[in-house]
């Protein structure tokens, strides 16, 4: 019998040596990166916890997997719960997306071995017990990260750098908390341990979510590092940070009902949109601008977890839910883009380049669309629901939000329009004519990819009761707001 | 012949006073300077420097682990050096490297600031060794503790050339190491803290690497 925790760390861990191997055959390793991450997706969404099933019977004595049983690795026990359940799922298939589009938009990065092993460590940190095995392990994480974010042939990534400082900073304050806590059991007098550990753990997840005044990493990872290795980042890596914070939130309940913490998140989150919502449109480069949309939406995200209450729980999980889907958009638009000009995104050098790449020009907007929450795209479909659950409350923050989201959009707006200025040379009115009778650079199976990914985020836009139930089924699981 | 750990055994009268002040110059040095020999060499020594003071907390043989596990991360540092200078030596111009030779007795204005700060931080943890002290490990410790942290902060905060920020972020981690054994005695969580360590290496090493290739400054700034 295999133990679910085991196939679900240890599968990926050994894929991503095959799939390294593999590296030089572009579609076979990006594939295998696929199919495995979707298998495991699969496999933590449809097995059951409670009982062990026999998933191949064909096969000889036909292995048993027991997803649910709790195994010790090294002495640290590790065990699959409902709730790192549906974060895996959300790991798996995010990954099993973004491997999808860098199979078009960067076939033979290192994004596909180093993200493999990624999502075992950053798997490892949401089933492992007790809480200071994740830190550590996702701190290893962050290093692996620095492989894939690196891109070829061009200057060390600055943002990766900084994307593995921080994550360096904050670990020291996520393990002593839990040395505090675990004094505090043996000495509950002492109540200064407890306010200790809270405020490291504040400074800590904020280093880590890129609160600020420590949000420099997330503009710099996004600004010079493979795109869909940064979206990797933003996306998965941070995915695990806040399924983390709730975990950390479910185990110590009055972490959420200290008389501080609703005010602390809500300020933070607003810091963040509005932070990032006036630098947003400043951006002479379509990088760093993804990267303050970034910012902008992870603020927003700790709004709604500021709100104190079920609804803000489950929109900040939506909000986990649907951001890939922008992210991934916007990243894959200036991957093709960035290729087609020598790796550079400033605004001056894309003039006219959007007749050149019109899918990848598509993929920026739309993801730029939904990453700023405007309509007809997957963004919307929480943002709209923030801002109403706060129009009441607070209008203010509310008008914040939506002006945040409209800087976002001026700055793709600013793209667009630099992206389609008319070409004035013969040679290149012919590329804009070859361009609109449908013969890209692209290629037509990038354009296929691209435009399944924006049907995706359109899709998910349109008929939001896809992705809500789920969040909301999410939040049930989680009981801190309750009374 | 003698193992490490008695080595170690023999030389543990130097665990305290003068542990510290080994740990506050090689960190100095890795702040002032910006000659990578030099910088190897500051780590090597600091990594024995801090194995001495964790022969206070711990069991000798796992201190002496600790300090095999810096001492491999120095030379993947030197090789990573060695290699990245052999590859620049053809576009190094010949006056050059006599007006190098020249300048390397003479402090620049960089190295003066570098200097400058260094001090400024030190002083900072002295003064937060006697008013904060941290829990469950002596005085000495607690500097050396506040001293690695602080300067490896300086260090990543003065540059961001690939190696100097590893430098920096290993220096801190070597602070935070020191303390938090006398904390967490645990054998998983000592070599998971070095995975860590030696990952960031391979990491910076790599991004090193990448500056090579792409032709940037051979000089970190």
């Amino acid at each position: 019998m295999i133990a679910g925790p085991l196939l679900l760390l240890i599968l990926p861990l050994m894929m991503a040596g095959v799939v390294y191997i593999l590296l030089r055959w572009a579609s076979l390793s990006a594939l295998l990166s696929v199919g495995t991450a979707l298998a495991l997706g699969v496999a933590v969404v449809t097995l059951p916890l409670d009982q062990p099933v026999r998933p191949f019977p064909f096969w000889g004595r036909g292995y048993q997997i027991a997803l649910g049983e709790a195994v010790t690795f090294f002495g640290r026990e590790l065990v699959l719960e409902q709730a790192d359940r549906m974060a895996m799922a959300f790991l798996f298939f995010t990954s099993a997306g973004l491997f999808f589009l860098a199979w078009r938009v960067t076939p033979h990065s290192l994004l596909f071995p180093m993200g493999l092993g990624m999502l075992s460590l950053l798997g490892g940190a949401l089933l492992i017990r007790p809480f200071i095995y994740a830190a550590l392990l996702i701190e290893i994480a962050a290093a692996f990260s620095i492989f894939a974010l690196q891109a070829e042939g061009q200057m060390p990534t600055r943002g990766g750098l900084r994307y593995l400082t921080f994550t360096t900073l904050a670990l020291p304050g996520l393990l002593v908390t839990h040395w505090l806590l675990e004094r505090y059991t043996l000495t509950p007098d002492e109540t200064g341990l407890l306010s200790m550990a809270a405020t490291l753990l504040a400074i800590s997840f904020a280093l880590l979510l890129g609160v600020v005044p420590f949000h420099t990493w997330m503009p710099a990872v996004a600004s010079d590092s493979v795109p869909l290795a940064s979206t990797f980042v933003l996306t998965v890596s941070n995915g695990v940070i806040w399924f983390l914070l709730l975990d950390f939130l479910e185990t110590y309940p009055w972490l959420s009902s200290h008389p501080r913490f609703e005010s602390l998140v809500f300020t933070a989150g607003l810091v963040m949109v509005v932070v990032g919502g006036l630098l947003a449109p400043a951006q002479r480069r379509l990088g760093p601008l993804m990267g303050y949309a970034a910012l902008v939406d992870s603020g927003a995200a700790l709004i709604a977890l500021g709100m104190n209450s079920r609804l803000g729980l489950t929109l900040t999980l939506l909000s986990l839910l649907v951001r890939p889907f922008g992210l991934a958009l916007m990243a894959t638009g200036l991957s093709g883009l960035r290729a087609r000009n020598g790796g550079d995104d400033g605004l001056d050098a894309l003039r006219g380049l959007g007749w050149k790449a019109p899918w990848s020009t598509a993929a920026l907007i739309v993801g730029g669309l939904s990453i700023a929450g405007l309509p007809v795209s997957a963004g919307f479909t929480w943002r709209w629901a923030l801002c109403r659950a706060l129009a009441s409350s607070s209008p203010g923050v509310a008008l914040f939000l939506l002006l945040a989201g409209a800087s976002v959009m001026a700055g793709v707006w600013r793209g667009l329009s630099v992206l389609l200025v008319r070409p004035r040379s013969p040679e290149d009115r012919s590329a804009v004519s070859s361009g609109i009778s449908g013969g890209t650079s692209e290629g037509w199976l990038t354009a296929a990819v691209v435009a399944v990914a924006i049907l995706g985020c359109v899709g998910v836009g349109l008929f939001p009761q896809v992705l809500a139930p789920l969040a909301a089924r999410l939040a049930e699981i989680y009981t801190f707001f309750i009374p | 012949m003698p193992t490490l750990v008695d080595l170690l055994a023999r030389v543990s009268f130097l665990a305290a006073g003068p542990a510290v002040a080994g740990v506050f110059v090689t960190a100095g040095l890795l702040v002032v300077s910006r000659d990578w020999r030099l910088n190897v060499i500051a780590l090597t020594a600091q990594y024995f420097f801090v194995v001495l003071l964790l022969t206070w907390l711990i069991r000798l043989e796992v201190a002496a682990v600790k300090g095999l596990v810096g001492w491999m991360i120095c030379m993947v540092f030197y090789l990573t050096e060695r290699r990245a200078s052999v590859l620049e030596q053809p576009s190094a111009a010949a006056g050059a490297a006599a007006s190098q030779r020249r300048r390397r007795w003479v402090m620049s204005a960089r190295a003066s600031f570098c200097l400058l700060a260094g001090l400024l931080v030190s002083v900072a943890a002295y003064t937060a060794a006697l008013r904060i002290p941290l829990p469950e490990v002596p005085t000495d410790i607690t500097l050396a503790c506040y001293l690695l942290a602080g300067l490896g902060l300086l260090l990543i905060g003065l540059s961001e050339a690939p190696m100097q920020v590893g430098l920096g972020l290993l220096t801190f981690l070597s602070g935070f190491d020191l303390f938090y054994v006398a904390l967490e005695p645990s054998l998983a969580v000592a070599g998971l803290l070095g995975a860590v360590s030696f990952l960031i290496a391979l990491a910076t090493a790599y991004l090193r690497a990448a500056q090579i290739a792409a032709g940037g400054e051979g000089r970190t700034p």
